[in-house]
């Protein structure tokens, strides 16, 4: 068989295809990969409702959660992050509930869009990679009532109070806000990875379906 | 494989528990040059812009139509795009070419091209760009003023000690966001306490920001950020326009503004467009200036984990400083994250603004350790106020900063605390003890300091911002307390609200309260024997270190 340009360029075209297809190319060149994962469609899934119960605090996750990400930027199970939550809400003899948020990726957005729908007006904002929020509905977006935007510093444990403390916030207790910690390194060990892990979130929003349910835990 | 010991040495440095990444375009991973940023190109009818890098009008988002309308300067537009880039970059370099020259032709051009004349320059040619295009004649520092317990007490300590060696700027925000009014009222009676005239703003939502402004609780702001893509403005709820408007809402009160933007932030949020970091952030400046702002804090900024990880991405960093300079913007220069766990690699990535001297070098330092920082950590913190003092004395450069003495600093961290304690007494805030205060006045940091009932703090924060305290009241707090001359020092701030001229581009007060800024000081470098030298009483200054050695103690 002839080698020649013509046949290389088919060649080197068919390969190019096949990579698009998958979205990543082979080698350690990241050049022409377009998507991180393929897109989930959440089609035909039940549209979150606005809640009645005053005892509720509203959790929206993330678009990529317990999906694309199964686990924070340090590697605890969402499954556990989920749990530990809940348990925290149900400690403090309030009620949870779990929904997705599509619309954007953004933790505050989350948080707000979760409140609004809220029984009592409280929600967490909760992303896949770990960074969580908790907010009032009647708040600024870009403010809130207790933000923890380290993700990397938060424990199971802390988890457990954010949702103790969202509870505290429906009985209208006055709440201590938990402590603030901070790792003035953590930036320079993990700003990559949170960009990649928010753009795995990011390609999962949906504008045209904006918040469903999300009973999974 | 048998191990190397000189390899497994190697892979211990710090610098190799930084994050590095491949150049990857499709998502933004890439410094200076993307191959999907756009061509430079430009066309004027009847006075419009009708072609923006390669776009028609007809096919621009809000941030083309924003830049064509209100950035460029349409009647240069041609004229300046006809000049090559590389002519261009030559003239930024050339000592022969006054800065007025480079702004008026800079005034016509398009953001495509501006990324291009920057690719011409390597880091040694944009610091000899910085040091001409600066706005003011001296350049000037920032600090970074917060803890990790919010202590409103501390902040006025470590804000007095700031001052006095040196900031002209400091920014506080908070650990708990309701914290916001305590922190900012700490902020604004610590700074005076330490050195008449320095500005201060607190860092937090937006509304809450410019209603701290309007009160007079801060004295200027800091936080109105921009983005380089559509999507990440919308995904902020915002436009190019109402940035513009709250710009306008601040000036309306006489405060001094700078926008915020940086290299990485769209990469971070997930909507890069393909395009390189330096293309997005000329946008972003592009959008500063055309919304009236005469400043911007830039040079990746919070993002620096980002720029940082790829190649050329420090260079980049230093770039688009310069392109802030370039646009006739003060540049507060970033410097103020930490990014690497290498003490050689933070410090070389500070040396391209230290040496030519920027606006504000850093946006801002930790006066602080970085423990306490609450902007997740600074380049540089007050644990290395005395190597930042040597580097200046090394170099003869002036960084801002100067040396002090233990007396010196106790002397005003007292004072300042005492006032924060009286102030609080006569507004029915919360109580400061005198354990805390003298806690405070002889700490580090927070770890060395008393607990706070964060609670009613909370709510007494709270409270103060419902009964609609304002800058007068703590005027007045302390002039009833015995601080006479700090209660003047915070009346002569509000006065600059009323007089205005520290709305001028790159202002700083001295301490007699005059202004200094690109307006009435203007950067005149052009080569040796011109512009800003660092001599006489402030050389001495700068000479003075601790721990010299006394040739008569042998």
């Amino acid at each position: 068989m002839e080698i020649n340009e013509e046949l290389i360029q088919a060649i080197t075209r068919a390969v190019m295809k096949e990579i698009d297809k998958n979205g990543q190319s082979g080698g350690g060149s990241l050049t022409g990969k377009t998507r991180m994962m393929p897109k989930t469609s959440y089609k035909g899934y039940p549209q979150a409702v606005k809640g009645s119960d005053p005892k509720e605090v509203v959790i929206g996750v993330g678009p990529a959660f317990q999906k694309e990400i199964k686990a924070t930027i340090t590697g605890i199970p969402l499954d556990d992050v989920l749990q530990n939550i809940r348990a925290g809400i149900e400690e403090e003899g309030m009620v949870s509930r779990v929904v997705k948020v599509l619309k954007t990726s953004d933790v505050c957005f989350m948080g707000l869009e979760a409140a609004k729908i809220s029984g009592s007006g409280i929600g967490i904002g909760l992303q896949s990679k770990g960074t969580a929020v908790i907010h009032q509905k009647d708040l600024y977006p870009l403010s809130n009532l207790e933000l923890f935007p380290q993700a990397p510093l938060i424990t199971l444990d802390m988890y457990r109070k954010i949702g103790q403390n969202a509870a505290r916030y429906v009985k209208g207790e006055k709440v201590t806000p938990i402590e603030s910690v901070n790792d003035p390194m953590v930036r320079a060990k993990f700003q990559v990875k949170a960009a990649l892990m928010h753009i795995k979130e990011t390609e999962q929003v949906d504008p045209e379906i904006p918040m469903i349910e999300w009973g999974k835990a | 494989m048998k191990k190397s010991k000189r390899i497994e040495t190697l892979d211990k440095r710090p610098v190799n528990k930084d994050g590095f990444i491949n150049e990857w375009p499709e998502m933004g991973f890439v410094a200076m040059k993307s191959p999907y940023d756009p061509k430079p190109s430009v066309r004027v009818e009847d006075g419009v812009i009708v072609e923006l890098d390669g776009k028609a009008r007809a096919d621009f988002d809000f941030m083309d139509q924003f830049i064509a309308d209100y950035a460029i300067r349409i009647d240069r537009a041609e004229a300046s795009m006809a000049v090559s880039s590389l002519d261009i970059a030559r003239k930024i370099v050339n000592i022969n070419v006054s800065r007025k020259e480079i702004l008026e032709i800079v005034s016509g051009i398009t953001p495509a091209k501006m990324a291009e004349i920057i690719n011409y320059l390597n880091v040694v040619e944009m610091m000899m760009g910085m040091q001409k295009m600066r706005a003011r004649r001296v350049p000037g520092n920032q600090a970074h003023i917060t803890n990790l317990k919010d202590d409103p007490v501390q902040i006025a300590a470590d804000a007095a000690e700031g001052a006095l060696r040196g900031f002209s700027e400091e920014e506080t925000t908070t650990g708990i966001a309701r914290y916001a009014p305590f922190n900012a009222i700490a902020l604004l009676i610590g700074s005076q306490a330490g050195r008449k005239g320095v500005l201060t703003q607190c860092a937090v939502e937006e509304a809450t920001e410019l209603e701290l402004g309007i009160r007079g609780l801060t004295t200027y702001a800091e936080t109105l950020s921009v983005y380089g893509t559509e999507k990440v403005f919308i995904d902020g709820d915002d436009t190019p326009y109402s940035k513009a408007f709250l710009n306008a809402a601040y000036a309306s009160r006489g405060l001094k503004v700078r926008f915020t933007s940086g290299s990485g932030s769209e990469v971070l949020m997930g909507s890069s467009e393909q395009k390189s970091m330096l293309y997005l952030e000329c946008r972003c400046l592009y959008v500063t200036k055309g919304a009236g702002s005469q400043g911007i804090q830039n040079g990746s900024v919070s993002c620096i984990g980002v720029a940082a990880s790829v190649p050329s991405g420090i260079r980049e960093v230093m770039g688009e400083n310069l392109v802030a300079a370039l646009l006739g913007l003060e540049c507060a220069s970033s410097n103020d994250q930490s990014f690497s766990n290498s003490d050689m690699r933070r410090t070389a990535r500070t040396m391209l603004q230290f040496m030519p001297g920027t606006d504000f070098i850093f946006s801002g330092y930790a006066a602080e350790p970085n423990y306490d920082n609450m902007f997740a950590g600074s380049n540089f913190d007050a644990e290395d106020f005395d190597d930042y003092n040597v580097l200046q004395r090394d170099m003869q450069v002036d960084g801002g900063l100067r040396p002090v003495t233990e007396e010196q600093v106790i002397r005003v961290r007292w004072e300042a605390a005492k006032a924060v304690q009286a102030v609080f007494k006569y507004l029915g805030l919360t109580e400061v003890t005198d354990e805390q205060v003298e806690a405070v006045v002889y700490a580090h940091g927070s770890k060395d300091t008393l607990k706070r009932d964060v609670a009613s703090d909370l709510m007494s924060a709270d409270d103060l911002m419902k009964r609609g305290i304002t800058g007068i009241d703590v005027v007045k707090a302390l002039a009833e307390s015995g601080f006479e001359e700090l209660a003047e020092s915070i009346l002569e701030m509000l006065k600059q609200r009323v007089i205005g001229d520290y709305m001028h581009t790159a202002a700083i007060l001295d301490e007699h309260f005059q202004v200094m800024s690109g307006v009435n000081t203007p950067n005149d470098y052009m080569g040796p024997g011109t512009g800003y030298r660092v001599d006489g009483r402030r050389w001495e200054e700068i000479k003075a270190i601790p721990h010299i050695i006394d040739p008569d103690d042998f």
